[in-house]
């Protein structure tokens, strides 16, 4: 660089408090030296290549409102319907997890769905033991079933004999009953049939008294005449 | 309503514990800082990160902003210091000497960064990243200036306080700048 006024003239030319009369001295010597003008074209080049640059988006952040609102204890606006919707995401990951540490699967069938707890291997081997329990049981159930209808029936037999003996016992009484009271109640006719017969006889007899008298009075009717 | 006057409007709403106001405010600037983080970090999650820490900063102080300046300004000093921190902390991780970086070339070291920085790859043009790379073989002041200057259109009076150096410096440091990046292009044509 061999113009003695390059570097300050240059370092002025970007000033904004440049005078006029410095200006048109500036302008003057650019017009007479050369190296001084391809400098400073150089330098608005460098310039107008750095001002192309293009504006980057702001990536998203709260802008610190989070602190100004604590720190001015501003309350946090409820938003009507959306208010507790805070709370969805923190609701949604409790249950995840739940989901998660009890190993739930949901199957869909023809019957509908059913949901599983557990691994399905374990499941696999529940099954299996459950059908095999069930099968001990019904045939517990079966066997108790059996032997309570056998002594059931032991026991109705046993009864039914008590029953029928007693009532053999029972029957032959009343025979006998019935038959001392027949033969009271045919006494009990004979007599009065023979009463009946000795008034019937007495009835007679006073009958034929009368017709006796009956008799003697109209023969003595005839006499007298 | 000027840009000026809807800042301190919002400004006085915020202090007053407005969160709406508050977000409002973000909005206005945060692309802007994300950019510049993007510019002068070189990878979007180290810009996300200053990004944060700006307006974390900016909430913090807000109260002790009086108006005397642009609230622009002021986010833009914050913003300055931040991304300082954020390099320091970031080569003291990676055992690089602070001073060494700041006013010696950092390209190797930054660049060895940035080849292992995925998040690279989400840059939306490669426009940006051809700007980004030559951004990067400057020291951190003078990208700084650069970013001051030609992105934020600020004056170097402007710059000079968000800097707390001289307005002289500023220039030495601009004009610097625009050079090594003007050698950098050149080099790129030659070897493409």
């Amino acid at each position: 660089m061999s113009c003695p006024k390059t570097t300050h003239l240059l370092q002025e030319y970007f000033s904004d408090s440049l005078s006029m009369h410095a200006r048109k001295e500036f302008e003057k010597h650019l017009f007479q030296c050369e190296e001084c003008r391809v400098e400073l074209d150089n330098l608005k080049l460098t310039r107008r290549e750095l001002l192309a640059w293009q504006d980057q988006r702001v990536p998203h952040w709260d802008r610190g409102l989070e602190i100004f609102k604590r720190e001015h204890d501003v309350a946090s606006k409820s938003t009507g319907l959306f208010s507790g919707w805070q709370w969805a995401p923190t609701v949604a990951s409790f249950a995840m997890l739940c989901l998660l540490l009890l190993d739930t699967s949901v199957s869909v069938n023809d019957s509908g769905f059913e949901i599983y707890f557990g691994g399905s291997s374990e499941r696999a081997g529940i099954d299996q033991s459950l059908a095999v329990f069930e099968a001990q049981q019904t045939e517990e159930i079966e066997s108790l079933i059996r032997r309570f209808e056998s002594r059931q029936a032991s026991n109705n037999m046993q009864l039914l004999q008590a029953i029928m003996e007693r009532t053999q016992q029972s029957t032959a009484e009343s025979l006998d009953g019935i038959y001392v009271y027949f033969e009271e109640q045919r006494l009990q006719d004979l007599q009065d049939m023979h009463l009946g017969y000795q008034q019937l006889a007495d009835s007679d007899y006073a009958t034929l008294r009368s017709l006796q008298e009956l008799a003697q009075y109209v023969s003595f009717r005839d006499v007298e005449r | 309503m000027s840009v000026i006057d809807e800042d301190e409007a919002l400004i006085a709403a915020v202090l007053a514990g407005s969160p709406q106001a508050w977000e409002k405010l973000v909005k206005r600037y945060e692309s802007r800082v994300f950019n510049q983080g993007v510019r002068l970090m070189g990878s979007r999650s180290d810009a996300m990160d200053l990004l944060q820490e700006v307006f974390l900063g900016v909430y913090r102080n807000l109260h002790r902003f009086r108006g005397d300046a642009k609230f622009s300004s002021w986010l833009f000093r914050i913003a300055h210091n931040k991304a300082i921190d954020l390099n320091r902390r970031k080569r003291l991780l990676a055992g690089i000497s602070v001073n060494a970086e700041w006013e010696a070339d950092p390209l190797a070291s930054f660049s060895a960064d940035r080849q292992q920085e995925p998040d690279m790859s989400l840059m939306n043009s490669e426009l940006n990243q051809r700007i980004v790379e030559k951004l990067s073989q400057l020291p951190l002041a003078q990208r700084l200036v650069v970013e001051l200057k030609v992105f934020q259109s600020m004056t170097f009076g402007e710059i000079a306080d968000v800097q707390d150096i001289s307005e002289n410096t500023a220039k030495t440091r601009f004009y610097a700048a625009l050079k090594k990046l003007k050698q950098t292009m050149e080099e790129e044509h030659v070897l493409p």
